[in-house]
């Protein structure tokens, strides 16, 4: 399958509707609060066809925050091999991506270091419109945009200096 | 019943139109760095490196690598060297790609 | 010395050696006058044994640490004479080794079961023997594990549910899974590093965590705050109060199932949090504060415009919740918790203040709170006065918000770090964080860095009372409308 074919058929199986169950693997709770706040009035991702559910039978996509905490790597898998075929797995903040807790004793650092990662979405936290970013990327509905971004000073020059 | 049905109705729709538009209140939000490459000099790089708590920025000879997945946007890097470093707005971040999010910054030699 | 009075100087933190065959008759001397906040060891030439301990009565708020060098790896237990340092004692066990002289067996806390961590001492020679009580409910009762996956974005818990049907009768939490080690992670970080991570300990009460950990460095290395700092602290901590009581309102109402509720409660946290990033850059406030002060002055006239629309979608809906009596229905006599139970177990925030307890570390003089800071106070222990009792602390937090950015000497909250000296020295730091007290506690070395870090949010300490509330008179569904009114994290507990 071409990256072209595999895009159309992603977008055609969850395009319109798509299933998201979350998943803990050690975060500080502030990654959850924004992810909850997804099905509040202000974001509402309902009305963009995308739903929770608690049930993993029922799930296209896991959404997975923390450092993977080692102890937990085994109800990670589980709660990965209970949902059938095919999904998606999105790891979302930081700590999930590799930031704030490295490769230890306690910690794998990252998620992909024990379940297929599809999709990363950077921040701490991540806000709920990055995740909805982030899912719209995930079902091939939103475009891309960092693989072009430089993050050098010439290509944002109208930012004052001095942080965010 | 009917009396909070109404008044949610004169109070209006809070729910953003994004992805279709923009929200303002992306405004707000803090992101992760650009850099500047003129003023990144070695040592400023080897600062900066120094302070990210997130394990994000590493220097590979005259490149600063830096991992805006790792990225907290804590706002350390640019307070320590303001000169050099500066805010990115930039919040739609995911990828499909890992490596789209290694970025590689030109560090400046010094001159001989 | 053999006897210690339980006096405590107000705001003041005061420290006694107190040898290890004397452990006990202190501990009968201090228990029934002063709260035990907290039980930490620290390894060096020998293992010292440290207890917190707090005064809570208006006037004379302070703190009492006892400091005991142990010998032979056993103490008189603490557990016998105060209930509310058994889970410490829990701890201590697994992190060094040591165990109380009386030899209980102890459970399983932070560390799980056949994994080689590192820990801050000796590793315990055998696994903790985990004895629960036995149960029986007119001879049946069947015990099964429920998580640590649990319902749509919420935490990862693991419990060991005892019921004998319908009804709960005993409630047992496990916390491993969350366990990240940030006891041992802060070692060999200077106080700066270790803010970033002791923020991320319990995000949701990232200032509280954060000021703690940097009033402990202070104390450490006697530096004094700017002013206008601390206001600017306390600006950031009511703000975070305000956010917590407004998701905490919107997990009650979807525990109980009121979807027009959660609704309402959470277009006032989205407005509050927005408010948060307007303010200090952060939604939830991470990299306020900094060792010595501030990192930046709030947005005051930022928060002086859009507070009060915030508030008032708050107010609103919780007077719309206090006028359904399906909803209150639902939280009445539910997850009750008397008042010898709260005190029994140490517990803080608004839990205790529920139950009775006028517990609150805004009242510890010396600070930026003043005395005229009201403490909300319910005696009905059960889900509805956790409720009142929030809603109470979210009004106070509006009017102190205003109190701070208009301060009569001028300044108002500012900016503004002190330099922190490299030098050696301890200290214990304090904030009241939303879900109660949370405390901080550093050794520094002659470097300047942490040698020994004990962080004890509010979380370490309530998580005990959950069991206690799930076990009185409630089934399976109340579960989650207590755990909404506890509002605590796994992250805090189990660090």
């Amino acid at each position: 399958m071409t990256a072209e074919e595999l895009r159309d058929t992603i977008a055609r199986q969850f395009g319109r509707s798509l299933h998201i169950r979350t998943l803990d693997t050690g975060s500080c709770a502030v990654c959850e609060q924004e992810i909850r706040l997804l099905s509040a009035p202000h974001y509402d991702l309902n009305r963009l066809g995308f739903f929770f559910t608690p049930a993993p039978r029922h799930a296209d996509l896991l959404l997975v925050t923390g450092p993977m905490i080692r102890a937990f790597a085994v109800a990670a898998r589980k709660t990965y091999d209970a949902m059938p075929g095919p999904k998606i797995v999105v790891a979302t903040g930081a700590c999930a991506l590799g930031g704030v807790y490295p490769d230890d004793p306690f910690t794998h650092g990252t998620v992909d270091a024990v379940l297929p990662v599809d999709v990363w979405i950077p921040g701490c936290p991540p806000s709920p419109l990055a995740l909805l970013h982030g899912l719209g990327v995930a079902v091939g509905r939103l475009a891309e945009k960092v693989r072009d971004l430089p993050f050098t000073e010439e290509h944002y020059p109208e930012r004052t200096r001095g942080g965010s | 019943m009917t009396l909070w049905f109404i008044r949610g109705l004169l109070r209006g729709v809070v729910t953003t139109r994004y992805p279709v538009r923009p929200d303002a209140s992306a405004a707000s939000l803090p992101t992760p760095p650009a850099f500047r490459p003129q003023a990144l000099t070695r040592p400023t790089a080897d600062r900066l490196v120094g302070i990210c708590p997130s394990g994000a920025l590493r220097r590979d000879g005259s490149v600063l690598v830096y991992d805006v997945g790792r990225c907290t946007a804590c706002g350390r890097c640019a307070a320590e060297a303001p000169h050099a470093v500066t805010g990115s707005g930039e919040f739609e971040l995911a990828t499909t790609d890992r490596s789209t999010l290694i970025k590689e910054i030109p560090v400046r030699e010094e001159a001989r | 010395m053999t006897a210690v009075e339980p006096k405590t100087v107000p705001g003041e933190v005061t420290m006694f050696q107190v040898a290890s065959p004397h452990l006990e008759a202190v501990v009968r001397d201090l228990a029934p006058a002063l709260r035990l906040a907290d039980m930490f060891a620290s390894d060096g030439d020998a293992t010292t044994l440290r207890l917190v301990w707090a005064n809570d009565t208006a006037g004379q708020a302070g703190y009492v640490i006892t400091e005991t060098p142990l010998e032979n790896g056993v103490y008189a237990s603490v557990s016998d004479i105060a209930p509310a340092a058994f889970v410490e004692e829990c701890e201590i066990y697994e992190q060094f080794g040591i165990r109380p002289a009386t030899g209980k067996s102890l459970n399983r806390v932070m560390l799980p079961p056949h994994a080689d961590l590192p820990t801050l001492g000796h590793k315990p020679q055998a696994e903790p023997e985990e004895a629960h009580a036995q149960h029986t409910v007119g001879g049946q009762a069947f015990e099964f594990p429920f998580g640590p996956v649990r319902q749509v974005g919420v935490e990862s818990l693991y419990y060991g549910l005892v019921t004998s049907g319908e009804e709960v009768v005993d409630l047992y939490l496990f916390t491993w899974h969350k366990h990240r080690g940030l006891e041992w992670r802060l070692q060999g970080k200077t106080p700066e590093q270790a803010l970033f991570l002791a923020e991320r300990t319990e995000g949701l009460s990232a200032v509280a965590l954060g000021w703690a950990l940097a009033a402990a460095a202070e104390a450490a290395t006697g530096t004094w705050v700017p002013e206008a700092a601390e206001r600017t602290r306390a600006v950031a901590l009511e703000l975070e109060r305000l956010y917590n009581h407004a998701a905490a309102m919107a997990a009650l109402c979807q525990s109980t199932g009121l979807t027009v509720g959660q609704s309402a409660a959470e277009i006032a946290l989205e407005r509050l949090l927005r408010l948060n990033a307007r303010a200090f850059g952060h939604r939830y406030l991470f990299g306020v504060v900094a060792a010595g002060g501030v990192s930046r002055a709030p947005d005051a006239d930022g928060i002086r415009k859009i507070l009060p629309g915030a508030y008032g979608e708050f107010k609103r809906a919780s007077e719309a919740l206090l006028g359904t009596n399906s909803f209150l229905d639902r939280l009445e006599a539910t997850g009750v918790l008397t008042t010898g139970q709260a005190k029994d177990l140490g517990l803080v925030g608004p839990v205790a203040r529920a139950s009775g307890l006028a517990t609150d570390a805004r009242r510890v003089p010396g600070g930026p709170y003043g005395d005229e800071t009201a403490i909300a106070a319910a005696t009905a222990g059960d889900v509805l006065a956790r409720f009142t009792v929030m809603l109470a602390e979210a009004a106070e937090s509006v009017r102190l918000i205003g109190d701070f950015l208009d301060s009569e000497t001028g300044s108002g909250a500012g900016a503004g770090i002190a330099e922190l000296p490299r030098t050696s020295g301890t200290g214990l730091g304090w904030a009241e964080s939303p879900r109660g007290e949370a405390l901080a506690w550093v050794e520094l070395g002659r470097d300047g860095r942490i040698t020994r870090a004990r962080l004890r949010p509010a979380s370490a300490r309530n998580w005990r009372g959950f069991d206690d509330a799930c076990r009185s008179q409630n089934v399976f569904t109340d579960i989650p409308i207590i755990e909404a009114s506890f509002w605590l994290t796994v992250a805090g507990m189990a660090r």
